[in-house]
């Protein structure tokens, strides 16, 4: 594979999607959403940062029972979860847009045939075709990342040097998400002899692993813990309730609203300490079935891995809601640990898809 | 220049191509005639190193074709059947993006295009490809052909879309072509147009070559199926009498007119006896089989 063939493909393939009709609408569409929902975002965070220097003074002004549990300071990525819900969506549909017709277009219009007469092999044509939509994505998401930081900018929000580094994984997150629905449409492309064909197989594909899946994730999960794991266990009858705090939090329209409660006084009853270790042990095996078929959603990979960069503290309350809550917000870096599976599946999503087009289009019968 | 042996391509089981031995010489302009479904394109495609061969080989100026497709694609000019081009792009557009694979620099690739452009009347053409008719793709597709001035060129139904104008422009080039010295092997089902342009043919049935050479000699070869049987026309100014000789196979005469099929052009011999019986010879000419009609039958064979 020569890199000057491989490039030479990857340009037209580039230029072809960013000057397609199909690329621009929907980038446009996607970016006005964008701007829309930072802007919105922006107040937020104004609004939350406004509650926590109130909140700040109180405490200093007033004897607070709760002293110990200082507030945390919002973060500047919670502008950034909004953007999730409408990425699963125009975004998966930008990328299927560019990636369902980029072969079987080729083989309807015979210039596939014409192309492979000249001196290139076809694996640099399905690389280049790969490279240059994964670049048409790669330049919709900087653009849109652009916007944010620029707007962020407008409204005197400057972004820390951790902030920035979150809001570019961010980016390398929503790309890998887009990149998945890309190799998924451009599979199709190459099955299918007629691009409306490969349009409605990369439909199939995105609604059963974005809602299909999920869904009998849950219901696998409910049949699994019952099989293995049994009825719930039954909190103790008697015995005093201990003081509690629910901590809950919510974010995005699909995610996810974590809780958990911190018992801070009162006598433990070991009937409870043995309910709530029964109950841990329950719900982690629940979970683990759930989040073993989650792996192969894209929608659940992304959302779970963009919810730890957003927002590390939910999501290291939503990954372990029985643990000892933190004093400190965990870093960017542990919250990413946490998902390191979800952030692998999103990387093996993709590669098995392209690795499956990669093998197909070789072996495609050009007569 | 070409070469094939053995050459064999099998689709699920059943042969494309079987066993094909074929040689074209340099600067030919070769007819590879056969009916729809003969395996023309096939073979074309085993030759232009787009698919490979199940078994045997193929050679274009010396490469092994299986070998080194790239070496061969970088001398060679195809013009697919139903050529196909990027509708989003102009005709200037789509030959620069082919130019690029052969290493021209911008000046050269420029140069080169409008050359092309003006040689298959499509210079000053801004449209893009999507609005072409077919006559304009297949001017373009020879173009596209003929891109990095190729050693050897295969077109593939070359004027299936053309209109009179373009097929008259066509036969022009290729004839122009040959005279610089390039081989042109030109597939078609229409021996008309084959006859029009090639030196020299090959027959194709059912993925088996069943002749070749020049277009008299594979008519010769396939007019005569039982043995070197050749019809004599005779006519005379009298009545036909009898006619008798060894060589004869069969007479059908008619008054003063008979078409007599011997193992062997007797016509001198034929002539001296209608003398010595006092008759005077007024035509007498082997019958050549109709071109069209021996491929023809070879086709149904």
């Amino acid at each position: 594979m020569a890199p000057e063939r491989l490039f030479n493909v990857a340009r037209k393939e580039f230029s072809d999607h960013i000057t397609s009709r199909r690329f621009i609408i929907i980038l446009g569409l996607l970016l006005v959403i964008s701007t829309i929902s930072i802007y919105e975002g922006i107040g937020q965070y104004n609004d939350s940062l406004e509650a926590y220097t109130e909140q700040l003074q109180r405490m200093e002004e007033f004897e607070d029972p709760y002293s110990s549990w200082m507030p945390s300071k919002p973060s500047i990525m919670y502008v950034f979860i909004s953007m999730m819900s409408y990425m699963t969506m125009l975004g998966g549909i930008l990328a299927i847009a560019i990636g369902f017709d980029l072969v079987s277009k080729e083989k309807e219009t015979r210039s596939l045939k014409t192309l492979l007469s000249h001196p290139l092999y076809r694996d640099e044509i399905i690389n280049g075709k790969a490279l240059g939509g994964v670049g048409a994505l790669g330049f919709a998401m900087a653009l849109a990342l652009a916007i944010a930081i620029a707007m962020l900018l407008i409204f005197s929000v400057v972004p820390t040097v951790d902030e920035f580094a979150a809001i570019l994984i961010f980016g390398a997150v929503t790309l890998g998400f887009l990149l998945a629905y890309f190799a998924v449409a451009l599979t199709m492309s190459t099955v299918a002899k007629e691009s409306g064909n490969a349009l409605i197989y990369t439909l199939v594909i995105f609604f059963a692993v974005s809602s299909l899946l999920p869904m009998f994730g849950m219901m696998a999960a409910d049949a699994f813990a019952d099989a293995f794991a049994g009825d719930p266990p039954e909190p103790p009858e008697m015995g005093p309730m201990p003081k509690e705090i629910v901590r809950t939090a919510s974010s995005g329209y699909f995610v996810s609203s974590a809780s958990q409660s911190v018992v801070y006084g009162g006598t433990e009853d070991p009937e409870w300490t043995a309910y709530e270790e029964e109950m841990k042990t329950y719900v982690e095996k629940r979970r683990f079935i759930s989040d073993v078929s989650n792996l192969l959603s894209p929608q659940m990979n992304y959302y779970t891995v963009a919810i730890a960069v957003t927002n590390p503290q939910i999501a290291a309350i939503a990954y372990s809601p029985y643990d000892a809550i933190q004093e400190e917000t965990p870093g960017l870096a542990d919250a990413l640990g946490r998902v390191w599976m979800n952030i692998a599946a999103l990387i093996v999503f993709p590669s098995v898809f392209f690795a499956a087009t990669y093998v197909m289009f070789m072996r495609m019968d050009i007569r | 220049m070409i070469r094939t042996e053995n050459l064999t391509k099998v689709y699920n089981g059943k042969p494309a191509v079987d066993g094909l031995d074929l040689e074209v010489g340099e600067g030919e302009i070769f007819g590879f005639l056969g009916p729809n479904g003969a395996g023309k394109s096939t073979t074309i495609l085993m030759l232009t190193g787009m698919i490979e061969p199940t078994g045997g080989r193929c050679f274009v100026d010396g490469i092994e074709v299986a070998k080194d497709p790239l070496k061969v694609k970088e001398i060679i000019g195809y013009l697919p059947e139903d050529v196909g081009f990027y509708g989003n792009m102009t005709g200037e557009q789509n030959l620069d993006y082919f130019a690029r694979f052969y290493g021209m620099d911008a000046k050269e690739r420029k140069e080169r295009i409008a050359e092309l452009l003006e040689l298959v009347h499509l210079d000053g053409v801004a449209q893009k490809a999507s609005e072409y008719s077919r006559g304009m793709k297949q001017r373009l597709g020879l173009a596209q052909a003929l891109i990095n001035d190729p050693k050897v060129l295969f077109f593939d139904e070359p004027t299936a879309n053309l209109d009179p104008e373009g097929v008259r422009e066509y036969r022009e080039l290729v004839t122009h072509l040959a005279g610089e010295g390039k081989t042109v092997f030109v597939s078609s089902h229409i021996l008309s147009e084959v006859r029009e342009v090639c030196r020299t043919v090959g027959l194709l049935a059912k993925g088996r070559l069943v002749a070749q050479g020049t277009l008299e000699e594979v008519a010769r070869a396939l007019a005569s199926p039982d043995g070197d049987a050749v019809r004599i026309v005779v006519e005379t100014r009298e009545h036909l009498p009898p006619i008798e000789d060894p060589a004869i196979i069969s007479v059908e005469g008619n008054g003063n007119r008979a078409v007599v099929r011997a193992k062997t052009d007797i016509r001198d011999r034929l002539a001296a006896t209608l003398f010595e019986q006092g008759l005077h010879v007024r035509e007498m000419r082997l019958e050549e089989p109709e071109i069209e009609d021996v491929f023809m039958a070879a086709y149904r064979r």
